[in-house]
């Protein structure tokens, strides 16, 4: 007897073949026949008629690593048809990890990440140092499966320790040691290293691993080529020619040992409307070369939310600003009730009385309803005082729970992205998933790619956007056994409306730790979500207490 | 195995190499003085960080100013 019978399916493979009409059987967590039409008997049976059955999604690029420790389903990315994420991206990963390293790496997580205290804090119980162990920790955990990344960072601390691993290069027998290191990482089941050229810590100091000479990364590059596992790499992305060398390099460490690379984001922009030209040139060219370095470009535009309780992304390049956010909450009332500090803080996002920098910004949730939907901007010129004044304004009327967005600002072109994201070259991904979770949603990319560049703007087919989030995927990364609807693979599988399959609206939640509050979005038009085998996701019955994640490479 | 194109050249710094070391490396036969400057004028991306100028072991360094080149990828739309 089969243990689930979908009928009726339009069957999306995950190849990018023609689609097809038939059912599906699973049994034993395996898919036990594609297409035709099956008898039965089975102990669920799954009416797909109208719909498409494809393979279960796989995110390359989340930062779930502490919420599935308290989340087993990874909310709501699950809902959205993603049954595989990649963690341990840009340089972070819970292990390898000395329990003495833990506060440093947390502090970490929250600076690049916006990781608030309450994902960690008393959120899990962390008993594991060592690879092994958290993959030991994840198995019967978890809903989906889970590709882990081991990152630079933490590997550079627990040979080097905390303070030098922030100070200088590894010596020979250091890196030596990290190549064991990292050896065992693979060993246990890691899909990769990765490492990061951009981030810095709590203290905007450099991360571990951006102290990393060339040789150290050739080394661990070398160990990677033993198992032909994945360097993933974040680059100067807001510079196109130190992106440029980081291709280069990427692409002699692929050739040299024989590994799959991937940096991310690229992003496209207006501020740099030459980059994504010049960096797919270049691509392109180590391509015919026989390198693999693979581009990961996200669906979704930039859009960032945020209230002045945390300091967002947004503030990034207003350090007055961003240091005054930092603030202890009482401290930051008090500065932003003060009138000199007040005035600081205008005088740096309006200087010489230039007023664009806030005047964009929206009000998305206010207890004001007659605010919601306006600009600061139009805000401001009712009250006869400036954009900056009026956001400071507006946040302390309401003890700073209001809310604000600042929409498109880049990436959002989608004649450009269209054809962008359908490119061969380009690997589809970069949702930062789990991560900047108080600045946006970083949920429903792949409902997004449906909604935006299938059903709108035509600039994919649907058989070759399900590859790119599956098959594709899980063939760039090497993760065996998923990605497609094949006899014989691991039932991960995701049953969806492809005429209604979309994002939902973004909207703050108060569903973190602590009652943490941020931003989601609901999955639009997926009816159900399989992994190996068994229910995890309906439209009609919500989540399930099914854990049948597993660790992919494990 | 195909040709590269020509890109704008860059070196990685050796461990324990400062300023001086570096621009002596990459710009031979040059004064030094003369060497750092060009090298700060071309890498200002390492002059806007904290403390400016510090060099990490992953930098890249840019050891000739900027080409003008532009994209001859046509996917993109308008």
């Amino acid at each position: 007897m089969l243990d689930i019978l979908i009928r009726n399916g339009r069957i999306v493979d995950g190849t990018g073949l023609p689609a097809f009409h038939g059912d599906i059987g699973i049994q034993g967590g395996r898919l036990a026949r594609v297409g035709g039409q099956l008898t039965g008997p089975a102990r669920h049976e799954i009416d797909a008629c109208g719909q498409v059955v494809a393979p279960g999604f796989i995110d390359p690029h989340t930062h779930f690593d502490a919420q599935l420790m308290w989340d087993a389903q990874a909310r709501p990315a699950l809902e959205h048809g993603v049954t595989t994420v990649v963690n341990g991206n840009c340089s972070l990963s819970l292990a390898p990890l000395r329990a003495e390293h833990r506060p440093k790496l947390v502090s970490m997580f929250q600076q690049i990440e916006e990781m608030p205290d309450a994902a960690f804090d008393g959120a899990f119980a962390w008993e594991w140092e060592s690879f092994a162990d958290y993959v030991a920790a994840l198995r019967g955990r978890v809903a989906l499966n889970v590709a882990p990344l081991a990152g630079h960072s933490p590997l550079r601390m627990w040979v080097m320790g905390g303070a030098e691993a922030q100070k200088r290069a590894a010596t020979p027998d250091e890196i030596r040691a990290m190549q064991d290191l990292l050896r065992d990482c693979l060993e246990a089941g890691a899909v990769g290293l990765s490492t990061s050229y951009v981030d810095m810590d709590e203290n905007l100091f450099p991360v571990p691993s951006r102290f990393a000479h060339f040789e150290e990364i050739d080394a661990l590059a070398a160990v990677l080529g033993e198992y032909g596992r994945m360097l993933q790499v974040v680059p100067e992305f807001y510079n196109t020619d130190i992106t440029l060398a980081r291709v280069d390099q990427l692409a002699e460490l692929s050739l040299r040992h024989g590994i799959p690379t991937t940096f991310s984001p690229l992003f496209d922009s207006a501020v740099m409307p030459e980059n994504v030209s010049r960096v797919l040139d270049r691509v392109g060219e180590q391509f015919q070369r026989g390198a693999r370095v693979w581009p990961q470009v996200q669906t979704r535009p930039i859009d960032i939310s945020f209230n002045l309780e945390v300091a967002s992304l947004f503030f990034i390049a207003l350090p007055a600003w961003y240091l005054t956010l930092r603030m202890p909450r009482d401290r930051k009332l008090a500065a932003l009730g003060d009138p000199g500090t007040r005035q600081g803080l205008i005088d740096a996002a309006e200087p010489g009385g230039d007023t664009q920098r806030f005047a964009h910004l929206r009000v998305r949730d206010s207890r004001d309803a007659s605010l919601i939907g306006r600009n600061l901007g139009e805000i401001a010129k009712e009250r006869s005082t400036t954009p900056a004044a009026a956001l400071i304004d507006l946040s302390l009327d309401e003890d700073l729970g209001v809310h604000f967005l600042s929409a498109n600002m880049g990436h959002e072109d989608p004649s450009r992205i269209g054809p962008l994201i359908a490119n061969d070259l380009v690997h589809v991904g970069a949702s930062d998933a789990g991560a900047h979770i108080q600045s946006f949603a970083t949920y429903g990319d792949t409902g997004y790619l449906f909604s935006e560049f299938v059903r709108k703007g035509h600039h994919l087919s649907l058989e070759h956007a399900v590859r790119k989030i599956t098959g594709e995927t899980a063939q760039i990364w090497g993760i065996p056994d998923r990605g497609l609807l094949r006899s014989g693979m691991a039932a991960d599988v995701v049953v969806f409306d492809p005429e209604t399959i979309a994002r939902g609206d973004e909207r703050p939640a108060h569903d973190m730790p602590e009652n943490g509050m941020r931003y989601v979005r609901e999955a639009r038009g997926v009816d159900t979500v399989i992994v190996n085998g068994e229910l995890t996701w309906s439209a009609k019955g919500g989540y399930t207490d099914a854990r049948p994640g597993v660790v992919a490479n494990a | 195995m195909s040709e590269l194109t020509e890109q704008r050249r860059f070196v990685t710094p050796e461990p324990d190499e400062d300023w001086p070391a570096l621009a002596e490396r990459a710009l031979p036969g040059e004064p030094s003085a003369e060497a750092i400057e060009k090298l700060r004028g071309w890498n200002l991306h390492l002059f806007v960080r904290n403390p400016p100028g510090v060099l990490l072991g992953s930098d890249v360094i840019f050891v000739e100013a900027p080409r003008v080149v532009t994209g001859r990828y046509e996917g993109l739309g308008s």
